[in-house]
């Protein structure tokens, strides 16, 4: 930022949006953490945590102009791999298990 | 000068929160977990854009842009794959799937069918189907 005589004011206005912005995403944080509970099969919540981890991408970012830390935006990078890789893992843990339960002669809806 | 990237940034960036809004209504108000994930995809995609540029526009031009941009990227290509993946899971478990995709060949047909309940799949009645 350039350095200007008004700096504080705009430092001030920059602060109350950077809080402002977190405070909505947390609220809509724990929406998705209600659907996540209430979803009657797997795919809601999993979709639901899907959405909080985007969420959580952006609430870094904003945490990471706020602070002046640089670095926290590679955490956003590591947050979308490990967001990406959990939902690949638990997609292929769960299909396993329905074809598992199917082989058995199980009730196949047993999964949700 | 700096009042215009202000200005430009936040509009932005309430454009993104108004995205995540949506998302979360659209999760609330449809019935279904595949009508869902179309909602879901919304705040996947643009509402991550629009608020990475607003903050891209907080943050000037240095590394960190660059970085914001490989954020957005990454998640424009792992959400389409996560999303097809997870469409594939309820297709295969879902053992009721057929009460979720019922074809009207007349919209009256659509006008008769009596209000279902809340969105448990469990509950479908299978009075209103009419071919």
């Amino acid at each position: 930022m350039i350095a200007q005589p008004d700096l504080t004011l705009l430092e001030t206005v920059y602060k109350n949006i950077y809080i402002g912005v977190l405070i909505i995403l947390s609220i809509g944080l724990f929406l998705c953490l209600l659907r996540a509970v209430k979803g009657p099969r797997i795919v809601d919540r999993i979709v639901a945590v899907n959405m909080m981890g985007t969420m959580v991408i952006v609430m870094i970012a904003v945490l990471s102009l706020l602070l002046k830390e640089g670095y926290l935006i590679d955490i956003c990078i590591l947050y979308a791999c490990v967001s990406f890789l959990a939902v690949v893992v638990i997609t292929k843990v769960y299909i396993g298990v329905f074809r598992q339960n199917k082989e058995e002669g199980e009730d196949s809806d047993g999964v949700a | 000068m700096e009042w215009l990237r202000l200005i430009l940034g936040s509009a932005f960036l309430l454009v993104g929160i108004v995205f995540f809004a949506i998302q979360l209504y659209g999760i609330f108000r449809l019935d279904y977990a595949l009508n869902r994930m179309h909602a879901a995809a919304m705040g996947d995609t643009l509402g991550l854009a629009f608020s990475m540029l607003g903050l891209m526009i907080f943050s000037g031009l240095n590394f960190n842009t660059f970085k914001m941009i490989i954020v957005v990227v990454l998640l424009w290509n792992a959400s389409p794959v996560s999303s097809h993946l997870l469409a594939r899971l309820e297709v295969m478990t879902n053992s009721k799937l057929e009460n979720h995709l019922k074809v009207y060949y007349k919209l009256k047909d659509l006008e008769d069918e009596p209000e279902q309940g809340s969105g448990d799949d469990s509950t479908t009645d299978q009075k209103g189907q009419t071919k």
